[in-house]
């Protein structure tokens, strides 16, 4: 079996001033597998996506495309792992869309030939050509998840991780994103709460609560499970639940 | 939230818009140096720097309330400064003023001192907010960084642009928030202390985001030096305006000290 490109073993995490918030979390995700990640508020969604990409200091085992996580390699570890942040605006830094998309690249010491490269097929993934000069600050919340989403992709990376990625999304802009995320060949981890994205576009659902992994199995056995959702503080996805409610 | 940046008028395609930013950035410096140097209560020498800027002002149609509204609000810090001097400048009396006993004297010299420094002022705000209406604030950060100022300043000049709004319609959100809650009414000591609350919660959340954005800064390999691929450079009709410029700036103190001493 080939080496998973995300491997979390025994993963644990206590805030300084709080309840521990990771308490064992164990998974694995496939190259090429989409995953979502979901659980009730307080979780431990945010915080793992956090510890995955070594800004907390979580013990356990933590592998991104075989690289395994320290202090040491966790520069090196960010290189195979695209994080995009819930708010765009925390993640498109740079007075212009272009400056921001080659932020990655340019700091990974690419060629000036090759960042413009990445940056062109990394607007083009987005449907964002011709936004190279736009302020980020000008963008519509869509166009900005848009953008923030090339500023990851321009670094090729093998995982990509989204934290919310369709909050604040109208239904066309969400529409669009489901689309964008379905056709990216990366490795995918998805959290969120909107179950009906996850189930459109991960084949496979994990669910976490109070730190742990409380189910784990394809998206539709899992999020068509109720008494399970339920018990977690989610519901079926509308999806799911209108197909019932025509067959009941 | 729509706010009116400050270089809300930088789109145009003026042949001044298209003058190279670091060009017109260092323009800038050799006038303002030029009007610095001009001696005290000169101000024949200062009229062919006017005419340079009014003429830039038009080849670039920038509107003329656009730029008014932007010296009235730099005004009030230079303003503070210069009402003092025909108080304190001695000389000829033309005013004198009793007050409570004590007797104030509004001086010929310090008039002229002040009117001096007050032309000298404008002259110079209004060559900045030229420079910003005909050129994009990120331009101008590129002339920057290729006229090589430390990339620090550049980088934090560039985040102060990037989120101020960001912060503005934050601070907005807040304080609508509160006034959906109060009505804008209410005694003055309870408003005062929510005031605060405005304030604090911002901090936070300034604090809060920046932290946000460090991680997403980590997050794509940085380390602490922001690199900046730029591959501008100027052509001949910038030199030729950037050393036209800076010819006449020299020239025109050159004159003030040939002919004033």
């Amino acid at each position: 079996m080939a080496e998973p490109a995300l491997d979390l073993v025994d993963v644990r995490y206590r805030y300084p001033t709080g309840p521990e918030a990771l308490r064992g979390t164990t998974f694995s995700v496939a190259p090429g597998e989409r995953v979502g990640l979901v659980g009730p508020n307080g979780a431990g969604k945010s915080t793992l996506l956090m510890a995955i990409a070594g800004f907390l200091s979580a013990t356990g085992t933590i592998r991104v495309a075989g690289h395994t996580l320290t202090p040491a390699t966790a520069r090196d570890v960010r290189r195979h792992l695209g994080l995009v942040f819930q708010d765009a605006d925390d993640q498109l830094f740079m007075p212009r869309v272009v400056d921001d998309v080659a932020f990655g690249p340019v700091t990974m010491g690419l060629e000036l030939r090759e960042v413009e490269v990445r940056v062109h097929e990394a607007l083009a993934a987005v449907g964002l050509e011709g936004y190279e000069a736009r302020a980020p600050y000008h963008l519509s919340v869509g166009e900005k998840r848009r953008a923030a989403l090339a500023t990851v992709l321009a670094m090729r990376p093998q995982v990509l991780a989204l934290d919310e990625p369709s909050a604040n999304l109208d239904p066309r802009g969400r529409r669009m994103l489901i689309g964008l995320l379905s056709s990216l060949p990366n490795t995918l981890l998805l959290v969120g709460h909107d179950l009906d994205l996850i189930l459109e576009v991960c084949g496979r659902t994990v669910v976490m609560d109070a730190g742990r992994v409380v189910a784990d199995g394809p998206s539709a056995a899992v999020l068509g499970d109720r008494k399970m959702l339920e018990s977690h503080g989610l519901e079926l996805p509308l999806a799911l639940a209108a197909r019932r409610g025509a067959t009941a | 939230m729509h706010h009116v940046m400050l270089d809300h008028f930088a789109g145009g395609k003026t042949p001044v818009h298209r003058l190279d930013p670091a060009a017109k950035t260092v323009a800038l410096l050799a006038i303002v140096l030029g009007i610095v140097l001009v001696g005290r209560d000169h101000f024949l020498p200062l009229v062919p720097a006017a005419a340079a800027l009014a003429a830039y002002h038009l080849l670039g149609r920038t509107p003329l309330a656009y730029t008014l509204k932007r010296l009235l609000v730099v005004s009030p810090f230079a303003a503070a400064v210069i009402v003092l001097f025909p108080f304190l400048e001695p000389g000829r009396p033309v005013w004198t003023l009793t007050l409570w006993g004590a007797t104030v004297e509004i001086t010929r010299e310090g008039l002229l001192r002040a009117g001096h420094l007050a032309a000298k002022f404008i002259l110079c705000a209004w060559a900045t907010v030229l420079l910003l209406a005909t050129t994009r604030f990120q331009d101008v950060l590129q002339g920057l960084t290729r006229l090589r100022v430390p990339r620090a300043l550049v980088v934090q000049l560039a985040f102060l642009y990037r989120y101020l709004w960001v912060l503005m319609d934050e601070g907005m959100r807040v304080r609508m928030a509160r006034e959906a809650r109060d009505g804008g009414l209410g005694p003055w000591p309870v408003r005062l202390r929510s005031h605060a609350g405005v304030v604090g919660v911002l901090f936070l959340r300034t604090y809060d985001r920046a932290e946000r954005i460090y991680w997403a800064m980590a997050a794509r390999g940085f380390d602490g030096t922001v690199h900046a691929p730029t591959t501008a450079h100027l052509h001949a009709k910038d030199w030729l305006f950037m050393v036209a410029v800076c010819a006449g700036a020299a020239a025109m103190v050159a004159c003030d000290r040939i002919f004033h001493g």
